[in-house]
C-alpha cells in the first residue's frame, strides 16, 4: 500500500460529500474510481491532495517505508510527497511552451527554485526531464507550441504529462479521456497503460469501456459512501452498483457510458 | 525511477532536434563567447543609443531645424526622469506583470526610498548618517523597501486579484498620509522636504575619486575636457549618464532574475497559480519574494529621483498617481516585458514635452512662428490661435489618456510585446539568430 484513508469524511455545510471513506491503493495497482457526477469523486481527490481539507479522519501516504500522515498537508505538500494530479478540465500554463509546462513542473522537485542568479535553461535536467516525459506522452513534435495552441486531445496529453514530471509515486487521473474523440480515446488508453507501469494510479472516469480495460481494481463511491471495492468482473456484477450507477452496462457499449 | 526504464531509448542524436531540424550547437570556446555576445548586440545598441542621445540632441538643436528638434526630441532633464521613473516603472512590471499581482501601492517603496535619501542627508534618521556615501543609502533604501514589502505581502497574499490591488493601495495610502503629518521630516512635512546641504550626492565607480561626481539639478558637478578627449559634459549630461549607469545595472540584474529558475517560477504563478501549487510550488513564498524585489528596485529608484531632485514632496512620491505612471508605462510599453515599461515611459514624457506649455512646447512654438494673420484667421468658425491654446497648450494628459484607451482596446500587448508578437522572440533572440545566419552564410 502506498496511500490510504481512514473514515475520510467532507461536510459542505449541511451536505455531506464524502461520508468515512476507508480506501487503500496499492504501490503498483491501477484502481479505478467511478460512480455518478455528485457522486464526491473529485472532492475525494481534492481531499486527497490537500486542495480541501477533511472534516474527519485522516489521510496517509507511505514513503520509504513509513507512513506519513498528510490529512492536514496543503497542495504543495502532498505534491511534494509525491502525490500528483491532473485535472477534468485541463489546468495548464497557457501561454508558456508545452515544453515549459512541464519543465517548470520538473524543477519544482528540484533544490533550484531559489537560485535567482542562474540562468534556467542551464539545468538541463529538467529540460531533459520534461522532453522524456513528452516523448512518452506523444507530444515530443509540440514541445515548442504554446500550450493554449494545443488540440483538444494534446492538452489532455499534455495534462498528464505536468502530472508525470517529478516521478510521482501516485497518479489521480480526473476524467483524462473527458471530450476526447472516439479515435483518440485508444491514445489515452496507451497512455495510461503505459504510466500504469511504473506509478500507482487512481483513475476516475466515466467512460466504463476504458474503466474496463486499463484498471486492476474498480471502487464505486455513491453518494459520497464507497458501495463496492473489487475487481472488474465482481464489480460489474454487482446488483447494488448496477443499480446505482452502471445501469445494466454489459460492455461494449461506447461513449459516456450508463448514468453519466 | 527512470520513467523510461523499460521503454528502448533512443539514442541521443546531437546534432539534430526532435523536428529533426539540425540543431546548431558552438564548436570552440570562441564561439561560444561570439554567441553571448550576439544575444546581446540589441542590448549594447539601445546603451549605445541612449549614450549618445544629449550628443545627438545637441548636435541637432544646432541645425537650421534646431527650433523643431527642441520641440520634438525630450531635454536630457527629461530623460533623467525617464531613466529613475522608468526604473520604478520597470519594478512594478517585475511583480505585477510577471506575477499578475498587481501592486497599487507601488509608490510607497518609490517614496520609502526617496524620503530616506533626503532625511539621511539632513541627518533626521538614526544609524544612517549625513556622510553617508549615496551609493550606499540606495542600497540602504533597496533592503528597507525590500522589509516593507515583506510585511505588507504577509498580510496582501492572503487575497489575490482585484482584492490585492485595494490592500496594497491601502498600505501605500496609510503610509501617504503618515508622511504628510510625520514632523520629523521638515517644519511643513504637507510640502516635504529638502535637502539641506549645498554638496551634490555623488555617483560613480567607488573608492576611485577622478571617477566619482556630484549629481542633481543646479549643484551636480560637470566636466570640462573628460579624460582628455575634448568631450565636455553639462551637469545635467553627467547626471544622466551616472544615472544611466545605476538604472543600466539594476535593469540587468532584474533581467538576470526573470530568466533564473526564480523567474520561471513567478511565470508560472502568473499563468496558473493553482496549478503551479498543485505541482508542488508554495506559491506564497515566492511572491513574497518576488514583492522584496520589486520593492527593493523601486526604492532604488526613488532614490535616485530623491538625489537627482534634492527634494521631496509626498505628492510625487507616494501618491497613487505615481504608480499611476508606471501602470500607464507598463500598459504602453508592454506588461510583462520589463524593458518595455522604460519605453512606455519615454513615449509618455516624450508626447508631455511636445504638447507641454513650456518653451520648447509645440503650442508656444506655432504661436511664435505660425504669422499673425495665419493665427487671427477662422478655421471652422474659430480662431487658429485658439485651436492652438484649446488642443495643444499644456494638454498632454488628455491625448495621453485617449492613447492609454486605444493601447488597451487595440495594443494590449503593449510596444514591445507587439514587436515580440511580431518577431517570434525576443528582440535579442532575434537579432542574435539572424547575426549568426548571417556569420555562417558569409
Amino acid at each position: 500500500m502506498v496511500l490510504r484513508t481512514t473514515g475520510l469524511t467532507k461536510h459542505f455545510g449541511g451536505l455531506t460529500a464524502i461520508d468515512e471513506v476507508t480506501f487503500e491503493l496499492a504501490g503498483d495497482e491501477c484502481c479505478s474510481l467511478i460512480g455518478p457526477n455528485g457522486a464526491g469523486k473529485t472532492t475525494f481527490f481534492n481531499l486527497l491532495t490537500g486542495t480541501l481539507a477533511p472534516s474527519e479522519g485522516r489521510v496517509e501516504f507511505k514513503t520509504a517505508g513509513e507512513w506519513r500522515d498528510l490529512t492536514d498537508a496543503q497542495t504543495h505538500e502532498t505534491a511534494q510527497a509525491g502525490i500528483h494530479r491532473s485535472y477534468q478540465i485541463s489546468n495548464l500554463f497557457p501561454t508558456s511552451s508545452v515544453l515549459e509546462n512541464v519543465r517548470i513542473a520538473a524543477q519544482a522537485h528540484g533544490s533550484d527554485s531559489w537560485k535567482l542568479w542562474q540562468n534556467a535553461e542551464n539545468l538541463t535536467q529538467y529540460t531533459e526531464e520534461a522532453y522524456r516525459i513528452l516523448d512518452r506522452v506523444g507530444l515530443e513534435d509540440d514541445a515548442h507550441s504554446t500550450a493554449a495552441a494545443l488540440s483538444h486531445g494534446n492538452k489532455r496529453n499534455l495534462e498528464v504529462a505536468i502530472a508525470l514530471a517529478g516521478d510521482p509515486d501516485v497518479l489521480l487521473l480526473d476524467e483524462p479521456t473527458s471530450g476526447v474523440s472516439t479515435d483518440g480515446i485508444e491514445d489515452v488508453i496507451g497512455v495510461i497503460d503505459d504510466v500504469a507501469e511504473d506509478h500507482a494510479i487512481l483513475l476516475v472516469e466515466h467512460n466504463m469501456d476504458v474503466v474496463m480495460e486499463v484498471s486492476d481494481r474498480i471502487a464505486v463511491l455513491h453518494q459520497g459512501q464507497l458501495i463496492a471495492n473489487d475487481q472488474p468482473d465482481a464489480v460489474r456484477d454487482d446488483p447494488a452498483v448496477q443499480e446505482a450507477y452502471l445501469g445494466g452496462y454489459a460492455g461494449g457499449e461506447t461513449g459516456r457510458g450508463g448514468a453519466a | 525511477m527512470d520513467p523510461t526504464d523499460d521503454r528502448p531509448t533512443e539514442s541521443v542524436d546531437k546534432t539534430h532536434d526532435r523536428r529533426g531540424a539540425p540543431i546548431d550547437r558552438p564548436t570552440s570556446a570562441r564561439d561560444t563567447a561570439l554567441r553571448y555576445a550576439e544575444t546581446h548586440i540589441s542590448h549594447v545598441a539601445v546603451v549605445f543609443a541612449f549614450v549618445l542621445y544629449p550628443v545627438v540632441y545637441s548636435f541637432l538643436l544646432g541645425t537650421p531645424l534646431g527650433d523643431e528638434f527642441a520641440v520634438l526630441l525630450p531635454r536630457i532633464r527629461t530623460m533623467i526622469a525617464v531613466l529613475y521613473l522608468g526604473l520604478f516603472a520597470m519594478s512594478f512590471d517585475f511583480i505585477s506583470g510577471y506575477t499578475g499581482y498587481l501592486s497599487f501601492g507601488h509608490a510607497m517603496f518609490y517614496g520609502t526610498g526617496a524620503y530616506l535619501v533626503v532625511m539621511a542627508a539632513n541627518g533626521k534618521l538614526p544609524i544612517v548618517s549625513p556622510e553617508t556615501p549615496f551609493f550606499v543609502l540606495l542600497l540602504v533604501a533597496a533592503a528597507l523597501a525590500g522589509v516593507l514589502a515583506l510585511a505588507v505581502g504577509a498580510v496582501s497574499f492572503r487575497l489575490s486579484g482585484v482584492y490585492f490591488a485595494m490592500i496594497t493601495l491601502g498600505f501605500a495610502e496609510v503610509l501617504h498620509v503618515f508622511i504628510q503629518n510625520w514632523d520629523r521630516v521638515s517644519d511643513n512635512p504637507r510640502d516635504g522636504a529638502a535637502v539641506t546641504s549645498p554638496d551634490g550626492f555623488e555617483l560613480g565607480v567607488p573608492g576611485i575619486d577622478g571617477l566619482t561626481f556630484e549629481i542633481g539639478r543646479l549643484v551636480g558637478d560637470s566636466v570640462e575636457n573628460a579624460f582628455g578627449l575634448g568631450i565636455d559634459l553639462s551637469s545635467a549630461e553627467l547626471s544622466y549618464y551616472l544615472i544611466g549607469a545605476v538604472v543600466l545595472v539594476c535593469y540587468f540584474a532584474l533581467q538576470r532574475i526573470i530568466h533564473s529558475p526564480f523567474g520561471r517560477v513567478l511565470i508560472a504563478i502568473r499563468e496558473n497559480e493553482e496549478r503551479a501549487r498543485a505541482v508542488g510550488y508554495h506559491t506564497f513564498f515566492y511572491k513574497m519574494g518576488a514583492f522584496a524585489i520589486a520593492g527593493a528596485f523601486a526604492a532604488i529608484a526613488g532614490g535616485l529621483y530623491a538625489g537627482y531632485r534634492r527634494s521631496v514632496a509626498p505628492e510625487s512620491t507616494f501618491d497613487l498617481f505615481v504608480t499611476a505612471d508606471a501602470l500607464l508605462a507598463s500598459i504602453i510599453g508592454g506588461f510583462g516585458t520589463l524593458a518595455g515599461p522604460l519605453y512606455g515611459h519615454l513615449f509618455h514624457e516624450t508626447l508631455s514635452g511636445i504638447l507641454s506649455t513650456d518653451s520648447d512646447g509645440l503650442a508656444r512654438y506655432l504661436r511664435e512662428t505660425i504669422p499673425q494673420s495665419v493665427l487671427e484667421a477662422e478655421l471652422v468658425g474659430i480662431e487658429v490661435l485658439r485651436l492652438v491654446n484649446v488642443l495643444i497648450d499644456g494638454r498632454a494628459e488628455l491625448y495621453l489618456g485617449m492613447i492609454f484607451i486605444l493601447f488597451v482596446l487595440f495594443v494590449p500587448r503593449g510596444l514591445l510585446g507587439s514587436v515580440r508578437d511580431r518577431l517570434g522572440g525576443t528582440v535579442s533572440e532575434v537579432v542574435a539568430m539572424r547575426v549568426r545566419q548571417w556569420r555562417k552564410n558569409r
